[in-house]
């Protein structure tokens, strides 16, 4: 099975436990009480974060600590990085677009659509 | 299964027909967008432009998956050669007299990292030749 930091954050629990311990270290234990599912599931997701490379386990008395990795994690901000790049400047071509195009007639609702 | 998705959202002061062209014609589309020889917001319509640097350049495919007339458009978005594919949305939401746009863009982790041609330096290189050239060049 693919196992890399792709992998890793393509599932929502996973990328759930990432932003949990991305800022401190947290039991296991810890984790799974943030989640609704049961504890041998979660063990199973930070199970596939430590293959992954995103999470490592430190043994520290009866406690087993979760470590973030954020290196790893930098990989995918770089390779997301790419595509906000491109996208943004798309979207502000866009905007000049819009903004330059003659206005060949104007479209005006008569009635603002009020959400519920 | 959840895919990691990029997500942007803009605000233009256009009504949203306006913007539904912009993303679906394809004599707008090519004043902002693409070029392209054909663009049908028809569900199954495939298209490709290629777009990269002096170095390399990337076919891309793409096919239309979804369309609701002014309002969702989604297609695919791959490499030719390459394994993996990703989704593009542009949604439109009306807001008064102005028009939200939420781009998606789904599926990007099975593109393959680890193929130095698609290293990460060389889509940037690729996308900062399209931005920086070809958009000028209408932009001024």
């Amino acid at each position: 099975m693919r196992r890399d930091v792709f992998q890793a954050i393509a599932d929502p629990t996973r990328r759930q436990i990432i932003h949990l311990v991305a800022h401190q270290t947290l039991t296991q234990q810890a984790v799974a009480e943030h989640f609704e599912i049961s504890r041998p599931a979660i063990s199973k997701h930070i199970k596939i974060l430590t293959e992954c490379g995103l999470i490592t386990i430190r043994q520290q008395g009866r406690e087993r600590y979760c470590e973030a990795k954020l290196q790893q994690l930098n990989e995918v901000s770089d390779w997301i990085e790419q595509y906000r790049k491109f996208w943004t400047s798309k979207l502000d071509a866009l905007e000049i677009f819009l903004a330059n195009e003659p206005k060949k007639k104007t479209i005006k609702p008569i009635n603002k659509t009020k959400r519920k | 299964m959840k895919q990691e998705s990029f997500v942007i959202e803009r605000t233009y002061q256009a009504p949203i027909e306006k913007v539904w062209l912009a993303i679906s014609d394809k004599d707008q589309m090519k004043k902002w967008y693409f070029d392209l020889d054909e663009f049908k917001p028809e569900v199954g319509f495939e298209f490709q432009f290629t777009a990269g640097d002096q170095e390399k350049s990337y076919v891309h495919l793409c096919k239309i998956t979804e369309v609701v007339a002014g309002k969702k458009l989604t297609y695919s978005w791959r490499y030719e050669g390459y394994p993996g594919n990703s989704f593009v949305t542009f949604e439109l939401f009306q807001e008064g007299d102005k028009t939200r746009l939420k781009l998606t863009h789904a599926g990007l982790e099975t593109f393959p990292t680890g193929n130095p041609a698609f290293a990460k330096e060389s889509f940037a290189r690729g996308w900062n030749e399209i931005i920086g050239t070809s958009l000028k060049k209408y932009v001024e």
